[in-house]
């Protein structure tokens, strides 16, 4: 009679529908500084009606000649992250573990002089509950713990651990705009060099996001005053925060054109004094063409401007242009200024990229590319060399069962 | 004409908001784009202070940990980090 009981329970969970979808990634490339370049990322995603599971593989393996700072790390990164919808409440427990592989494993310099130590993997489980209680109101925590596998120059575990939990309301009001509470607390241990340290932050935020625009037109806003309780790396307290952003996109400025902008400033409160942190603005205009092709055409201009105590600015074009079928022409050109860590540069570091590439898509299946791209890198002297990279991405489909 | 007129005034108001906070500011932390980072992890290696973690797809970076060497800055593929 139980076993009959038991059937009978499992029945409506063989009925339900399950759906599988996969995925594989694989790029690989080189060029004189870094003659090994690869990734490998390959993923599974299971749907039923009410849950969900993720499950990725990410395999990253670099080399390099060492002229500038680069990754240098080769490492196997696994995700498996469950949902689970029961009534209004969404409970995601995760799990991160990365591996550190390959002979040049990563260097950290420890806080409180506490020399230098070897990463050489984390394992990083994680619990998310979310409640929508009404339409309007939803509730959510998350707890995140970080044990990290770092070894000190002298041999010793130093038993690094990290803590983050928070949590917080969001209120969709009825005025097209939204208001946040929320609060944090992250604590980091390393008990060989005797290092305890938390920090608090406690959140109010405000976004908009207007319903009744002109045509075509879409605007979002945000307001966010982040008030900090800890000390940084100095001992300094560290200073409170007031963050906003604008976005405003326009589509169809002209036909086939859209454009994105986005303007965003931080604010410090550090103790009496208030000073300006951070302005940012950063414009991308996306011109589609030929749409009636098996690939759509696109061109992408973007640039950004930004300024904190450092600068940094960036402008780029990329297109795809359709050939024939799946067949594309690819060029991609980019500027770029950053504060640069190469002993002896200079405070910035200027570098300018471009390149020619052919890509083939087989429908939405899978996409095959490649680029020859030359960087220009003015260092202690100019540095100019050649890239190729190139890539597979493939995607069965969905298999429902 | 009247749509593209809108649409330039709020850039034009953009480009001047920004003209007039631009100068050496000062910073007690970084700040991460979440709309441009595409979560791949190599401001995570490359930071010497373990300060950085991908949280939810976006870089986090630990301001009680951050050392300002903008590793990150110069490492970020999107220009994110700033």
């Amino acid at each position: 009679m139980k076993y009959g009981i038991s059937f009978l329970l499992l029945i409506p969970i063989a009925a339900m529908a399950v759906t599988l979808d996969g995925w594989m990634n694989v790029t690989t490339g080189g060029d004189s500084l870094s003659p090994q370049l690869g990734s490998l990322d390959v993923g599974g995603f299971l749907q039923g009606s009410n849950w969900d599971v993720l499950l990725q593989e990410k395999h990253v393996s670099m080399d390099t000649t060492g002229v500038v700072d680069r990754v240098l790390n080769s490492y196997s990164r696994t995700d498996l992250d469950i949902s689970i919808q029961a009534g209004p409440v969404r409970i995601n427990p995760d799990l991160v573990w990365t591996v550190d592989i390959g002979d040049d494993k990563p260097e950290l310099v420890l806080p409180v002089q506490g020399g230098i130590a070897c990463r050489q993997g984390i394992v990083r489980p994680g619990l998310e509950l979310d409640a929508q209680v009404n339409p309007s109101l939803r509730f959510f925590a998350r707890g995140l713990y970080w044990s990290r596998d770092i070894i000190h120059e002298d041999g010793s575990d130093l038993g690094w651990t990290d803590t983050r939990f928070g949590g917080g309301a969001t209120w969709d009001t009825p005025w097209n705009a939204s208001l946040t509470i929320a609060g944090l607390t992250h604590n980091t241990t390393a008990d060989y060099i005797d290092y305890d340290n938390t920090w608090n932050r406690y959140d109010v935020s405000v976004a908009l996001h207007p319903r009744t625009l002109p045509r075509n037109m879409y605007f979002s806003g945000d307001v966010t005053y982040s008030v900090y309780d800890g000390k940084d790396f100095l001992d300094r307290e560290i200073a409170d925060r007031l963050t906003s952003r604008v976005r405003l996109m326009q589509m169809g400025i002209l036909p086939s054109i859209s454009v994105n902008t986005i303007f965003e400033s931080a604010v410090d409160f550090d103790g009496g004094t208030v000073r300006s942190a951070c302005t940012a603005l950063e414009s991308r205009l996306v011109w589609r063409f030929l749409k009636n092709r098996d690939v759509p055409s696109t061109v992408v201009l973007s640039g950004r401007l930004t300024r904190s105590s450092i600068g940094t600015e960036r402008a780029g074009i990329f297109s795809r242009i359709n050939i024939y079928k799946g067949f594309s022409f690819l060029a991609e050109a980019e500027a770029r200024v950053t504060p640069t860590s190469v002993a002896g540069a200079g405070p910035d570091r200027q570098r300018y990229t471009f390149g020619p590439g052919l890509e083939y898509q087989f429908g939405n299946k899978a996409r095959i590319w490649g680029i020859v791209e030359q960087e220009r890198t003015n260092l202690t002297r100019n540095e100019n060399w050649w890239r190729i990279r190139s890539g597979l991405e493939f995607y069965p489909g969905s298999v429902s069962f | 004409m009247m749509r593209y007129a809108r649409y330039l005034a709020a850039l034009a108001a953009g480009i001047l908001l920004f003209l007039a906070c631009e100068g050496p500011l000062n910073t007690t932390q970084l700040m991460v784009n979440t709309d441009d980072c595409i979560g791949c992890g190599e401001c995570v290696e490359v930071c010497p202070y373990n300060a950085v973690e991908i949280i939810n797809g976006d870089a986090v970076i630990d301001p009680s940990l951050c050392h300002f060497c903008y590793r990150c800055v110069e490492q970020c593929p999107e220009g994110a980090i700033y």
